[in-house]
């Protein structure tokens, strides 16, 4: 069942990565004048300002770079203690995520993560939201 | 862009302008008041321009000028300037709203461009009374830094929580620990209580700040600043006219100005450079420009939402190494009567949430000098240090005769 989830921020490119979540596709904008990866969705390239991209279906695998746990509530929708995590992508970007699967291992510096969705609800509509377990290839 | 400074441009602009005046508002009294806020003081209406003209109304009294004489405005907080001025009753030659190490920079400018000669820097903040959120579902900022608002969907949010991550890298890369950490909240909160006018005035201990809860995790309650009501003013003045006034002036002597945005969103200044490039940048024009360096800064204040903000900046500023300042801030180095005191009012965690305007003001207080116990003794020359989410800029006092 979808989870509620603290409303997302919207706007056109914004709006194209969550739709492709809807299939299960994590997909990152990559420039198609120079092969930059970018994150968060933008209007433009940051090193060459073409407006020609593509959306890259990304590895979903990364290594983790910190982490925080929340003990004071912000959201209704994330009783505390709940823990962000920060993972540096393979294919470059850092990605503010979810940690999950967790079970009784703790977080390290330097560790292998993968993709997994969690199906979530918020105003603009249903969606999967990308979050991190630890890895399980070698 | 990383480039040298142009010292000889900076360095014309040294000690062409000078603070002859500033004032503040009862943070303390206006604190216990019953809700926590000015409003309930005096059982009158009060918002952020109320408190902006009381500060206003003090500094002209400290400079001992009239407000006919005042001919440029600055607004900070959540007020702007064209309403301040306004409510003020001053038609300014020059005006823009900013913070504080912005406002102060740009006024020395247009000090210099002939455009104005008495500039009024004005804040007010009724943050409490009006609830402002600093996280969650309303947490302000979010148009100008995209992190504050773009992760939620994770139950990422506020501004502690990023610098909760870059402490925790920190911790990471190299060590430092949460024990060294509690050295700058019981710092700050030791010259707090050298202060009649802070808001929290009761001394902490290591075992009081370790037993505190986390907010968020590596962060404590005391890592975190206070939310409170208030109002700041300062007059700059033309050099010439300065030297003229009734209080000793405070010359502006160097500042300087970096940002690192480029995929700020994303942290990755936050977490691969804990924004040392900034630093560094900003270090070689504010000491160039001065002619001084970290070796002659007798009092030193930074922004200070979070205790971690005094870490990066004195590790990217040279005043230690990267990933030395967990040992040096330890044995009272950063506290008044040691090497550097460091936020000498008790700074926005202990004295008041100014967003740094307060910290102006004990600058001045110092360089003038006569403070009693709170007296950093023969200060001289002051450092500030505004590092805001990679934001970075300085300025450098030093005592006018």
């Amino acid at each position: 069942m979808a989870q509620q989830r603290p409303d997302r921020r919207m706007d056109p490119y914004a709006a194209e990565f969550w739709e492709f979540t809807r299939a299960g596709e994590f997909r990152l904008q990559r420039c198609t004048a120079c092969s930059k990866f970018r994150w968060p969705a933008a209007p433009v390239c940051d090193e060459c300002l073409s407006e020609s991209y593509e959306w890259a279906l990304a590895s979903g695998a990364g290594t983790v770079l910190s982490w925080v746990t929340f003990h004071r509530r912000y959201f209704s929708e994330y009783p505390p203690p709940h823990q962000v995590v920060t993972i540096e992508l393979d294919e470059g970007p850092i990605f503010v995520t979810t940690p999950v699967d967790l079970d009784n291992r703790g977080l390290a510096d330097g560790m292998r993560m993968e993709l997994a969705w969690q199906e979530a609800t918020d105003r603009h509509g249903d969606y999967q939201l990308p979050v991190f377990r630890p890895s399980t290839t070698a | 862009m990383t480039r040298a400074p142009d010292l000889e441009r900076l360095r014309s602009l040294r000690n062409t302008a000078a603070i002859v005046g500033v004032g503040d508002t009862d943070y303390a009294a206006d604190y216990r008041t019953e809700g926590g806020d000015a409003a309930a003081k005096g059982g009158g209406a009060v918002d952020s321009y109320t408190l902006a003209a009381r500060a206003f109304k003090r500094a002209l009294d400290d400079a001992g000028l009239n407000k006919s004489e005042i001919d440029g405005l600055c607004a900070g907080g959540p007020i702007a300037h064209e309403r301040l001025s306004e409510t003020l009753g001053i038609n300014p030659g020059w005006g823009i709203s900013g913070d504080a190490p912005r406002c102060l920079i740009e006024a020395v400018q247009a000090i210099n461009a002939g455009l104005c000669t008495t500039v009024a820097l004005v804040y007010g903040n009724a943050q409490r009374s009006m609830n402002t959120q600093y996280g969650g579902a309303q947490a302000s900022g979010g148009e100008s830094i995209l992190s504050y608002v773009y992760y939620a969907p994770w139950g990422m949010t506020s501004q502690g929580a990023l610098y909760a991550m870059m402490f925790k890298r920190h911790q990471l890369v190299y060590g430092t620990t949460e024990e060294q950490l509690a050295a700058v909240s019981i710092a700050f909160r030791k010259h707090a209580s050298l202060n009649p006018n802070a808001v929290m005035q009761t001394p902490i201990s290591r075992e009081e700040y370790l037993q505190a809860r986390y907010i968020v995790e590596p962060l404590r309650l005391y890592d975190y600043c206070l939310v409170n009501d208030g109002g700041v003013a300062l007059i700059v003045r033309r050099a010439d006219l300065a030297r003229e006034g009734k209080q000793t002036p405070v010359n502006i002597t160097g500042f300087g100005w970096s940002e690192l945005n480029v995929d700020a969103t994303q942290l990755r200044p936050r977490l691969k450079q804990f924004y040392y490039p900034a630093h560094h940048a900003v270090a070689a024009q504010v000491f160039g420009m001065a002619g001084v360096g970290p070796k002659d800064i007798d009092v030193y204040a930074t922004y200070d939402s979070f205790s971690v903000h005094l870490l990066f900046g004195l590790e990217g500023f040279g005043f230690c190494g990267e990933g030395e300042v967990g040992a040096f801030i330890q044995d009272g180095r950063i506290e008044i009567g040691g090497e550097l005191p460091c936020n000498t009012s008790g700074g926005m965690l202990s004295e008041s949430y100014m967003q740094s305007w307060n910290h102006q003001v004990e600058l001045v207080r110092q360089l003038r000098g006569g403070l009693g116990s709170r007296q950093v003794e023969g200060a001289a020359t002051g450092q500030y240090v505004h590092d805001v989410a990679g934001k970075c800029l300085s300025l450098i006092y030093t005592k006018g005769a």
